[in-house]
């Protein structure tokens, strides 16, 4: 693919995906509050929010790093954009489906970590930086677990390229061959990507955390890459554990495009409908429970693969 | 119409972006805000377009609230919700009246705003350094090696033994009275290791003095029973709602605001149903500790507060009205924070049956009630002063997302704090 259709590629799936988790975002808050709002209004709402922000100024704080305060949210986005080249929507469709591709995925999404707290830290104000701290110790709780599950879906694939681990698949989803892997991976991506229960450096604790004192365009860039950041794990989510492209009757992409969705509603419902655990508890939960989880389905897959 | 027109155009029907400040008497009006569809309350005031001022303020509030003003990037409008402006903030848009009014106000004004027929409102205070600099580093640094110093009157992060015995950089801030995750009005002044509460003081008052009505009608006059615990109830499911806001449950929160707006005594199963959802969301499991827990023996009188540490302790129970329907209080044993939500739950239920079980009776009036946050009594100091007390020994020590938590979880109210219940000689004039 040349550079220009990769870029509009990307730039347009994860733009539709953003456009997608905004809308279920709003419509499971709903259900979960037990308020049904008209479809026109859930439809047009991004739309109208992204309006409202470009026609706001951007703040300024006093003292800012002016220019650690405008790359974070660029990088969140690129670590996105660069995470979701890895994944083919259908064999041949996909942005660079190298050999490592499900490496290149990890180590996108490990420098989340390097985003976030740039975020928290480069406007001088207390609350983002706490923000930024959290997160970091959110991100290695959860970060290797998260690494472990996914690494294991490539040894029944005997290949790092995510495109081999989907046709590995053909006779048997990874979701049924490691079923603790499905589970420990989307919560170890709603970690990566702060969101629902994990959204503690940017929580209502914190009055908003890493953005509490971004305003207009650059609280929208911010959002926005967070958003893709989770379009990115849902749609790698697909590919890994439920066969991505693979399913009867519906071509290739649109059974991604369905189970990349699937996993977004799956992900957002149980974001609203669960408490943001303690920080000790997050801590607690990703060295004591996860990993050691994470290592039974290493250690299992690989004993079956034998 | 240009592009900034389209933008306008499209913007003006997003939801507003409204930052509310509530002082004394305007805690359920701005919580029934939340469940407006064409306005959404932020968390901070940076991206909001709206500063809407309900209830009353003392000096020190106001002054904080012209310091919020000016932390709005613009375009920003200010609107008085209530019969008065307050001095020292633009004061061109007053709505009195009701919710659906004030909706509309804010919308159509925020419309103006965005196209343009409105100017946005300029700094209240002057954009200079609050303090002179000083020291010689770039950023005022340099008062003892390369920490210390004041640049620009705020006092560097210097260092200090922590609770391990490390020496850690120690931040002096002040927080509130005006953020959302503390109670409207509280000023907290706090010194950060980490983010470890390591010393705690209470600021100045930001909000007059408030007891809720009807608790304080009942120290003055019997008042039906019903009324009281209907009210106690509602205080409770909107309290419910800040505080599942607080741990990441604003929809869930939506659902206790909207039981709280049409309570009747027949709700129970509408109660049942949110407990068992707030069960299931894993609130008590890992949300809410034990961090933040109270000692028995300081919190005779506090209502709830007391109740969860185990104390049968309630005004209710030196009433006929209530003793002659058999009333007893409910108790946890634990203190803590999730012993505190439990408490508060379980006695919604409890409110609702009672005001079911006595449609016509009257309690209190004798210079005695048990409010929603614990003993009023004619002379003595009201039950959120003493709270107010307590808080910087029981903050000290916390991480400051247990410390939101136990702040929630103990439901102090500024305004409360700030009065004293009136005197019978008051009553009677009245």
């Amino acid at each position: 693919m040349n550079p220009a259709t990769a870029i509009l590629f990307t730039g347009g799936v994860l733009g539709a995906g953003v456009y997608i988790v905004s809308v279920l975002d709003r419509l499971l808050a709903g259900t979960a509050a037990g308020n049904r709002e008209g479809t026109a209004a859930l439809l047009l709402d991004p739309f109208r929010s992204v309006a409202l922000l470009m026609s706001q100024r951007r703040t300024v704080t006093e003292r800012p790093d002016r220019e650690a305060w405008a790359l974070a949210p660029a990088l969140l986005a690129g670590l996105a954009a660069v995470a979701f080249t890895a994944i083919p929507l259908t064999p041949g469709l996909a942005i660079a489906d190298v050999p490592v591709g499900i490496v290149l995925f990890g180590a996108a999404l490990v420098q989340v970590m390097v985003a976030v707290f740039l975020h928290g830290w480069s406007s001088n104000s207390i609350f983002p930086l706490i923000g930024g701290y959290r997160f970091a110790a959110l991100a290695l709780s959860v970060g290797i677990p998260f690494s472990l599950v996914l690494i294991t879906t490539a040894i029944p694939a005997e290949s790092l390229s995510v495109g081999v681990i989907i046709s590995s698949q053909a006779e048997l989803w990874n979701v049924l061959r490691q079923p603790l892997g499905l589970p420990i991976y989307l919560l170890t991506a709603l970690g990566f990507a702060f969101w629902g229960p994990f959204q503690h450096p940017d929580a209502a604790d914190l009055a908003g955390g890493s953005q509490t004192e971004t305003s207009g365009t650059a609280l929208l860039a911010w959002r926005t890459a967070r958003a893709a950041l989770l379009v990115s794990a849902a749609a790698m989510g697909s590919a890994a554990f439920l066969g991505g492209p693979l399913g009867p009757w519906l071509p290739g992409w649109a059974w991604s495009i369905l189970k990349t969705v699937a996993l977004l509603a799956v992900m957002i419902w149980f974001g609203h409908r669960t408490a943001r655990p303690r920080m000790e508890n997050v801590v607690k939960f990703g060295w004591l429970v996860l990993l050691p989880l994470a290592l039974v389905d290493v250690f299992v897959s690989g004993a079956l693969t034998l | 119409m240009g592009l900034k027109g389209l933008l306008a155009g499209i913007a003006g029907r997003a939801r507003v972006p409204v930052f509310a400040v509530g002082g004394a008497g305007a805690r359920d009006d701005l919580a029934n805000l939340r469940l407006r569809t064409e306005i959404s309350m932020l968390d901070t005031p940076r991206p909001a377009n709206i500063l809407l001022v309900a209830g009353s303020f003392t000096d020190a509030g106001i002054a904080a609230l012209r310091r919020v003003h000016d932390q709005m990037s613009p375009p920003r409008l200010t609107v008085h919700w209530g019969p008065t402006t307050l001095e020292g903030l633009p004061a061109e848009h007053v709505v009195s009246g009701n919710v659906d009014g004030l909706v509309d106000a804010i919308v159509d004004l925020h419309r103006a705003l965005l196209h343009g027929t409105l100017p946005s409102e300029a700094p209240l205070l002057p954009d200079i350094d609050p303090a002179e600099w000083r020291n010689v580093g770039p950023y005022g640094q340099g008062g003892k090696g390369m920490t210390g110093g004041v640049p620009y009157g705020r006092p560097m992060a210097e260092r200090g033994p922590d609770r391990d015995g490390i020496q850690l950089d120690r931040l002096p801030v002040t927080l509130g009275p005006w953020l959302p995750a503390l109670p409207a009005g509280l000023t907290l002044r706090v010194t950060f290791q980490g983010d470890i509460i390591q010393e705690a003081s209470v600021g100045p008052a930001a909000v007059t003095a408030a007891i809720a009505s009807p608790f304080k009608e009942a120290l003055r006059r019997p008042v039906p029973l019903a009324d009281l615990e209907l009210a106690r109830a509602r205080h409770h499911l909107i309290w419910l709602a800040e505080a599942l806001r607080l741990v990441g449950l604003g929809a869930l929160g939506l659902r206790a605001l909207r039981l709280a707006a049409r309570l009747t005594p027949q709700d129970n199963d509408a109660v049942d149903a949110l407990a068992r959802a707030i069960r299931k969301s894993g609130a008590f499991a890992w949300s809410l500790g034990s961090a933040g827990r109270l000692d028995p023996s300081l919190t005779e009188g506090l209502g709830p507060v007391a109740r969860a540490s185990g104390l049968p302790d309630d005004a209710r129970l030196e009433d006929p009205t209530y003793r002659s329907l058999g009333f007893t209080p409910i108790t946890f044993a634990d203190g803590d924070p999730r012993a505190r939500w439990r408490q508060r739950l379980a006695e919604i239920t409890q409110s609702l049956d009672l005001a079911m079980q006595a449609p016509d009776r009257t309690a209190f009036g004798d210079g005695v009630v048990e409010g929603p946050h614990g003993r009023l009594e004619q002379g003595a100091p009201t039950p959120s002063s003493r709270l107010l007390e307590l808080l910087p020994a029981l903050l000290t020590g916390l991480e400051w997302g247990d410390a939101v938590t136990c702040l929630a979880s103990i439901d102090m109210d500024p305004a409360e704090a700030a009065a004293a219940p009136p005197s019978a000689g008051e009553g009677e004039a009245a």
